[in-house]
């Protein structure tokens, strides 16, 4: 439904007497990026690798590039050392719960940032890109307390008094990181990018303004949707301060906190904690995948492909 | 908490404000629930291994002997246990029981987090039949016991048999004078200069750490003796900051940069280094990746004026704010005792504190924990104030700034003293 | 607010519009109510659940950087006190000039990577999404194992940074432990680090775009440079707003990069602003100074994000 597809088309003839030349070209490019990709690959790929090594041969100098025997049992053993299958299954739900929530509450005021007009609008938007300024470390402190000050929860009084609130509790994992400023602001920009001729005519034909955002504007900007799933997925997978402040029990403990038992105060288990770091990054690996589906889609829809 | 002072949020109409000093003051409950449920929070134990072990045999343990306590276990490490003891006291939330480092506890003493032991029957003088004093001085603050150790680490001298022989020593070497000799023979260099073998690391330690090594065994202190002025820029600890700059610029027996804290493996157990100051862990590290190695590495005392090692560890506490206060003191004692600590010890291949399991099959099978109990008379645990958790963060850049050469050693400690002073003063 | 009776409001306006035949002029006002009561509906969850989460706890910050803040204790009126240590404070001064310097070079050269990888991989390119998932890759690799392998790389021994320089005949340094490289060596991994997420969002935003603008331009005979700085960048505007706003934002809260690099050394020439909020609240137990520290890095991005505005007329397409 692309605002491009009745244009698109046509779009590849006059390029055409180019092609010899851009061959060339495409062939540069292909050696610039491969470079570039295998630099960006190189981490991933030495992490893997470690991860495949005996304590002996990491300790070996200089070090080696590929593993002189393959140790696949430090995945089962790095796995042995914490409920890695609990904490999985919990970044799991926060992770999914988050991504949730964020796509569809941070999309709704994206678009009201992006395309309503009304009087404190800027004012507003504004003050969610300055919520974006201050670092965690210091905001870690209050936000742990209002949780634990959560009226009439964890055997507090209306007040928020008395008991422990939210804390060790779903509700302190899933909620306060559900959404960001970020979100917020990532989906007001791909929603200013939008023609606003399809509102007007929607408009005109008396389309409610929810429905406009949510059937017309809103599946234009599946990209953006994919974008923003990736990232908040990836952000709450990777978390681990907050989780663990406001937990004390081992059941609400989430992955990244099961991975810093390999790095115990001056000895760190690199075999292990670089199988455990390879697993946990899979879910996300994959999910990049899965999204890339809607990038090509917009090719797709436009006729080049 | 203290009365006399002037608060935020009476005068400000912001309602957050209030609103925070409610929930920092409000929860003084400490850990609510039924009678007889008591929270420990503990850095050590974390791993598969701890947890098994402090869930499936020390805690029943517990709750067999002391019928009517329930023990919940709040497992952190020690990289976010300031993260964890922060919003918890911060909340009024505090854990009935809490394992915390040495040099936490004079400032969590001070500001009354941690309740004194002395009215449970616990001092000094009654521990020290079991332990030993050195050891012992980590939990004290201003004349009152707050806090028994479990678990020591200690950091000193370690050397290579194979690499010394080559060179035609039979023994590691037993003064500064000496550890300095040593160095400068066993340092090789390749044709183009470049370090193949270090005569001494002293670059995989924690900076600070190894400075309190050479500062401890050239007599120097830390503070004053009334803890009211830091010590460690005296004659003495400059000196010894002299000794180490030396080594590094003159002698050249390591190169800047050639390992460091985060280095995957001691460069002592693959070659790298003749000798080097370090942990305790070394022994279970080269038997992890080479047990021949492990062989050839000996432990020894750096001697300056006298023998001297540096000791860390982990203390058990009980908080000030626990209504349940005898159940956390019973824990504490339990986890302190033999059979808790040897468990905690093996699982992290450190150090115990009780000197009875010096004889332990644990103790006797690994050299270097062994070394450490024999020395223990020599062992100095640091902190002493209670400003020691703010001041030690400076330790890393001023020693680095002296090894870098960018200022004397005179002119680090003094930049390091002034600031101390100032976060004693505050 | 009207987020009780907005819902019903609407679906019966939406109804009045459909059937009534309404004067233009009167339409127009209903619709200006209308709009801003379903912007300011649609606005409401994110904005409550912003304000308790976020906007307490930044006024928190903000009301006790004048306070003496130790957690131990309520928290003690000082006024200025903590803004005046800091002024005077030789080590957030280094910090605060290590972080522009960070902040001034990685954002710059990797948005200009990102983008222009960005337009690259948009184009019908053989083997586009490998290198869509490898450019992305950094970004969901943990910190640790990408501070190991650059750790290698920089190693003055054996790192592969000496040995390619060794072999054109450049002597090595020791990158991370030299107090004039360091700072540097952190810098080029920031970048790498940055270009996966500034990717992403360009290719995003690239797909929105719409093609046929660039039809009329290769029929008026631009080259693919021209048509890249007359049509790809100016229609990325609002995209390259975000990124930047967001990039700045990012470079001037570095730390997990810096604490696993470097851990703020050698004598401190790493150390950033971040670095120093963190370890005066956790290490130091100084949580006022903390504040303190946060509100002057809130100052710096503010200023940032207004000259911003101010230069590139913000995100008005």
């Amino acid at each position: 439904m692309s605002v491009a597809v009745a244009d698109s088309p046509t779009r590849a003839a006059p390029r055409a007497p180019h092609r010899r030349r851009i061959n060339g070209r495409h062939l540069l490019l292909q050696l610039v990026l491969g470079v570039g990709a295998l630099t960006m690959l190189m981490p991933f790929l030495w992490m893997v690798l470690t991860s495949l090594k005996t304590p002996a041969e990491l300790s070996q100098f200089p070090p080696t590039f590929l593993p002189q025997e393959w140790a696949w049992s430090n995945y089962s053993e790095a796995m042995d050392a914490a409920p890695f299958l609990t904490y999985f299954r919990n970044s799991l739900i926060i992770s999914i719960t988050h991504t949730l929530i964020t796509v569809v509450f941070g999309a709704m005021a994206g678009y009201a940032l992006a395309r309503l007009t009304f009087r404190g609008r800027d004012l507003v938007f504004l003050g969610f890109v300055a919520m974006l300024m201050i670092p965690t470390y210091t905001k870690i402190v209050p936000q742990f307390l209002i949780v634990k000050s959560m009226p009439l929860f964890g055997g507090n009084d209306w007040l928020g008094q008395g008991g422990s609130g939210w804390l060790n509790t779903w509700w302190a994992l899933i909620i306060p990181g559900g959404l960001s400023p970020f979100a917020i602001f990532l989906f007001r920009q791909f929603y200013l990018s939008l023609p606003k001729e399809l509102e007007e005519a929607a408009r005109l034909d008396g389309v409610g303004e929810f429905r406009i955002w949510a059937q017309i504007y809103t599946p234009l900007i599946k990209p953006a949707i994919a974008t923003v799933s990736l990232l908040t997925f990836q952000d709450s997978w990777n978390n681990f301060l907050w989780p663990l402040l406001v937990t004390t029990r081992d059941d609400l403990r989430v992955i990244q906190v099961g991975l810093a038992v390999f790095q115990q105060e001056g000895t760190t288990q690199w075999a292990y904690l670089m199988a455990g770091t390879t697993l946990a990054t899979v879910p996300m690996v994959l999910l990049f995948l899965f999204a890339q589906r809607y990038f090509v889609q917009g090719f797709t829809a436009s006729g080049i492909k | 908490m203290r009365t006399t002072r002037r608060y935020v949020g009476s005068g400000t109409a912001l309602a957050l404000a209030t609103c925070l000093a409610l929930a920092a003051c409000g929860g003084s409950s400490g850990s609510e629930g039924a009678d007889g449920e008591i929270t420990l929070l503990t850095p050590i134990f974390e791993g598969s291994t701890g947890k098994a072990v402090l869930e499936g045999e020390l805690i029943p343990q517990f709750e067999k002997e002391n019928p009517g306590i329930t023990v919940n276990v709040d497992y952190t490490d020690y990289g976010s246990l300031n993260e964890k003891l922060t919003t918890s006291i911060a909340s009024g939330l505090v854990p009935d029981v809490m394992m915390m480092g040495v040099g936490w506890i004079e400032g969590f003493a001070d500001k009354g987090v941690l309740a004194d032991l002395g009215d449970y029957d616990l001092s000094e003088s009654s521990l020290s039949e079991t332990m030993n004093e050195q050891v012992l001085q980590a939990g004290e603050w201003d004349g009152k016991l707050y806090a028994v150790p479990t678990m020591l680490d200690t950091r000193y001298g370690i050397a290579r048999k194979d690499l010394l022989a080559e060179a035609g020593f039979d023994s590691p070497p037993s003064t500064w004078e000496e550890l300095r000799d040593y160095a400068k023979a066993l340092t090789k260099r390749d044709a183009k200069g470049k370090l193949t073998q270090a005569g001494l690391d002293v670059m995989t330690l924690d900076p600070r750490q190894m400075f309190e090594v050479f500062l401890f065994s050239n007599g120097g202190t830390l503070f004053n003796e009334d803890g009211t002025a830091p010590a460690f820029n005296s004659p003495e600890g400059v000196e010894a900051l002299q000794y180490v700059v030396d080594l590094v610029r003159k002698d050249k027996v390591e190169d800047i940069g050639y390992s460091s804290s985060d280095a995957d493996t001691y460069p002592v157990i693959n070659g790298r280094a003749a000798m080097m100051v370090g942990h305790n862990d070394y022994w279970v590290k080269a038997q992890a990746s080479n047990p021949e190695v492990a062989e050839q590495l000996v432990p020894f005392m750096i001697h300056g004026t006298q023998d001297a090692m540096f000791q860390g560890g982990t203390l058990v506490t009980v908080a000030n704010s626990s209504p349940n206060k005898d159940a956390a003191v019973a824990l504490l004692e339990f986890l302190t005792d033999a059979d808790a600590s040897l468990a905690a010890n093996e699982q992290r291949g450190n150090v115990p504190a009780l000197e009875d399991l010096l004889a332990s099959d644990y103790v006797t099978s690994n050299t270097a924990v062994q070394f450490a109990m024999e020395n223990l008379d020599n062992a100095h645990p640091e902190g002493g104030v209670p400003a020691w958790l703010e001041i030690r963060g400076d330790f890393e850049a001023a020693i680095q700034a002296a090894l870098l050469g960018q200022k004397t050693p005179q002119e680090a400690l003094d930049g390091l003293a002034a600031s101390a002073q100032e976060a004693m003063d505050r | 607010m009207t987020s009780t009776t907005g819902t019903t409001t609407t679906a019966r306006q939406d109804a009045a519009a459909r059937t009534l035949p309404v004067p233009p002029r009167a339409s127009k006002n209903t619709q200006s109510r209308r709009t801003r009561r379903t912007g300011w509906l649609m606005l409401a969850p994110a904005l409550l659940h912003t304000v308790i989460w976020i906007a307490i706890p930044v006024a928190a910050t903000v009301v006790l950087s004048f306070t003496d803040y130790s957690v131990f204790d309520r928290p003690q009126w000082i006024g200025l006190a903590n803004y005046t240590e800091i002024w005077n404070d030789e080590v957030f001064r280094k910090a605060t000039l290590n972080t522009v310097i960070y902040t001034f070079f990685t954002v710059p050269f990797s948005m200009g990577i990102a983008v222009v990888i960005a337009v690259f991989l948009h184009t019908k390119l053989r083997g586009r999404s490998i290198y869509r998932a490898a450019f992305f890759l950094p970004q969901v690799t943990a910190t640790v194992a990408i501070a190991m392998v650059w750790l290698w790389m920089y190693n003055p021994q054996y790192g592969i940074v000496n040995a390619f320089l060794s072999f054109i005949g450049v002597p090595g340094k020791a990158w991370l432990a030299d107090p004039s490289f360091a700072l540097g060596a952190v810098i080029v991994v920031g970048i790498w680090q940055g270009i996966g997420l500034k990717m992403l969002i360009y290719l995003a935003a690239l797909q929105n775009m719409d093609e046929s603008l660039y039809e009329a331009a290769s029929i008026d005979g631009a080259s693919p440079v021209q048509q890249f700085f007359r049509i790809t960048l100016p229609l990325l505007k609002p995209a390259t707003f975000f990124v930047f706003v967001v990039s700045v934002i990012a470079a001037f809260q570095v730390f997990d990069l810096v604490y696993v690099l470097t851990d703020g050394g050698p004598a401190n020439a790493t150390t950033m602003m971040t670095y120093e909020v963190y370890r005066s609240a956790f290490q130091n137990f100084r949580m006022g100074m903390a504040c303190a520290q946060s509100v002057v890095l809130f100052m710096f991005l503010i200023v940032l994000t207004v000259i911003n505005r101010r230069l590139t007329g913000g995100d008005e397409t």
